[in-house]
């Protein structure tokens, strides 16, 4: 009986597919903290943020019991702090950091993200003193996540704060070096960053989004795969169209599930209720990876010919299916594919697989962008910044999100492992081909924003 | 007018819905309620009818039984009482699903669990196949208590049968298999 399935689908789903709801973000204001004296300010941030977020780890967990559903990771973003603390010295700005550390310890959370300047047509001097702090705010923190938006369709990409993203991933990676450049894997750089997304390090408050807000993450890289595999091993005549169709009712349910949670963490916690990140987001563990989805269809090496299409049709089913779910759909929603957060696409960059190259490619057709890539130590800060430039045009032409969170790791060379822990994972360091092209990203300046016309 | 609730019970076979609701009719009886299933064969109806006052229990079975052959359709008629209320309190409903190798007795330990805490089943449904038994309810556990330990309260009882069980808040199976918007819910 068809109601009888339907239930045994959705058990199956929460019992044995991983299903569970990824991230439960609150975004909360922080402007009407901003004071001319930096302590002030370090204070009302802290007060505020406690004062908001001290019930969202009870209330998460409280909500997770009632539905069976778990709720793995619950954080905070705030307001973008180069504009809360505009008119600050860069040691201010690191006194700040310190608090937004200090706050999500107790308050709870295991990151808080929105240490981040937005700067994709010019950089004020906060923005810049910001960035400039970040080697010193990502290798002292533990729970801060930084994130600068540093192009955009509307405004190009600005070169000059590539370049000097370029310096900081690399004194940044040097200062944590110890744990194979950790600290990088807390930045990330954006073009079209989304002011409403819930997953880290990326995350900030929009400016144009409510005083207190509950975004959602789910996950389900798991349950899509299996529901691919019934659909492959059941016999039943199953061509591209119908894995898409699977897929997309898959993601329905999905998407179904984190907007119960999130509706009911809002209303727990007396915060607006914003989206539902309907992205795949994996994890470290086996059975929870995009990879193994593209397996499931047939892909051979993940990486090979075929990779890319494949990518696009998991994409674009999963946003269907979310976006017939819920009309509250937003961030980043698409597939990630960070290669050492997952297990299978680790795999696929250690056999040689998975290039940089195909990375990109890949990153045209889905969300996020070149995400948690080891790179040797010794690239060189323009060579980050080129790599950077590439994959930004890609958001900036195709008029969406994508960004980069590269790891140089110190010492090491392409082959060796990088280990990052935890749900950073860890994964081969891969090479970068073809050289330099320093000359060109010398050059500085801003890349003006692309015709958005003339489209044939 | 008088409300009673009627119960058929034959092998199954086409028209029995007919059959009965025909001869309610033809007594000048009025449904109101009808729930009906078919387990391995066997046709199972429960209605609630109203009646003119004049009609006794006596006629009511008799109409529905001469629609049958002989013996073919056994038939119960009470009077109804208004519905009980809750005995549970407040309450919400959740979705129990066992599953695993079927052994005598399972029904009967998971039910008397439930029973003990006062969850009411609200609705049932079991089969057994190739050994395997899926038993899927629908119950009403008192806000009183904790979900988490009647999951873990049930699989303690239900220790020594092959067979694991889960609850599930039903808005989870309303959120995933309904076409209506999760603000409805």
């Amino acid at each position: 009986m068809k109601w009888v399935e339907d239930i045994l689908q959705t058990v199956e789903m929460l019992q044995n597919e991983h299903l569970d709801v990824r991230a439960v973000n609150m975004g909360i204001d922080l402007f009407d903290c901003a004071d001319r004296d930096i302590d002030r300010t370090c204070a009302l941030i802290r007060q505020k943020i406690v004062r908001c977020a001290s019930g969202l780890v009870r209330a998460c967990e409280s909500i997770s019991r009632r539905y069976g559903i778990p709720i793995v990771n619950k954080r905070v973003a705030v307001s973008p702090i180069a504009d809360v603390a505009a008119g600050h010295s860069i040691e201010d700005l690191i006194k700040v950091a310190v608090a937004l550390d200090e706050a999500a310890a107790d308050v709870g959370v295991d990151l808080i993200g929105g240490y981040s300047a937005l700067v994709q047509k010019g950089m004020t001097e906060s923005d810049k003193m910001l960035i400039e702090s970040l080697p010193h705010v990502l290798s002292s923190t533990s729970r801060v996540c930084a994130s600068v938006n540093a192009a955009s369709t509307g405004a190009g990409i600005n070169v000059d704060a590539l370049l000097l993203l370029g310096r900081v991933w690399r004194e940044t990676a040097e200062r944590t070096a110890d744990s194979d450049g950790f600290g990088c894997c807390k930045l990330s750089v954006f073009a079209n960053i989304p002011e409403d997304n819930p997953f880290m390090a990326g995350a900030y408050k929009g400016i144009g989004e409510p005083e207190t807000v509950i975004n959602i993450g789910v996950s389900g890289p798991g349950v899509i795969k299996r529901a691919v595999e019934r659909l492959v091993q059941s016999g039943r005549h199953c061509d591209l169209g119908s894995i898409a169709e699977e897929i997309k009712s898959t993601a329905f349910r999905v998407t179904r599930c984190g907007e119960l949670i999130g509706r009911e963490v809002a209303k727990a916690l007396g915060a607006s209720f914003g989206i539902v990140d309907l992205s795949l987001a994996p994890t470290t563990e086996v059975g929870d990876s995009v990879g193994e989805i593209f397996e499931a269809m047939g892909v051979r090496n993940v990486g090979g010919p075929g990779t890319t299409a494949a990518l696009a049709m998991l994409n674009d089913a999963v946003k269907k299916g979310g976006a017939f779910a819920s009309s509250s759909v937003g961030g980043l929603s698409g597939a990630f594919i960070p290669v050492a957060e997952d297990a299978t696409l680790a795999k696929a960059a250690e056999a040689g697989h998975l290039s940089l190259e195909k990375l990109e490619a890949m990153t045209s057709v889905c969300s996020v962008g070149l995400d948690m890539i080891a790179l040797p130590g010794d690239t060189s800060p323009e060579t980050l910044a080129a790599i950077a430039m590439d994959e930004l045009s890609i958001g900036v032409v195709n008029r969406k999100t994508t960004s980069v969170r590269l790891i140089p790791v110190p010492g090491k060379k392409a082959g060796d492992r990088a280990v990052f822990g935890g749900l950073f994972g860890e994964s081969p360091v891969v090479p970068v081909p073809n050289g330099a092209s320093d000359v060109f990203v010398r050059l500085g300046g801003r890349i003006p924003a692309p015709l958005v016309s003339l489209n044939n | 007018m008088k409300e009673y609730i009627v119960t058929v019970l034959a092998r199954d076979r086409v028209g029995i819905v007919r059959d009965v609701a025909s001869a309610l009719a033809g007594i000048g009886g009025n449904i109101t309620h009808v729930s009906q299933t078919v387990v391995r064969g066997y046709f199972t109806l429960i209605l609630s009818v109203e009646m003119p006052d004049e009609r006794t229990q006596l006629e009511i079975r008799q109409a529905v039984e001469r629609r049958g052959a002989v013996g073919e359709l056994e038939v119960n008629v009470m009077p109804f009482a208004a519905e009980p209320t809750c005995e549970t309190g407040e309450a919400e409903r959740f979705t129990l699903s066992m599953r695993g190798r079927d052994a005598p007795g399972l029904i009967a330990r998971a039910t008397g669990y439930l029973a003990d805490n006062r969850i009411n089943i609200e609705d049932v449904y079991a089969y057994v196949h190739g050994g395997e038994a899926l038993i899927l309810a629908q119950v009403a556990i008192p806000n009183s208590l904790d979900t988490e330990q009647v999951q873990a309260g049930l699989q303690e009882a239900l220790e020594g049968f092959d067979v694991a069980a889960h609850l599930q808040h039903e808005n989870i199976f309303r959120a995933t298999n309904e076409i209506d918007p999760v603000l409805a819910l």
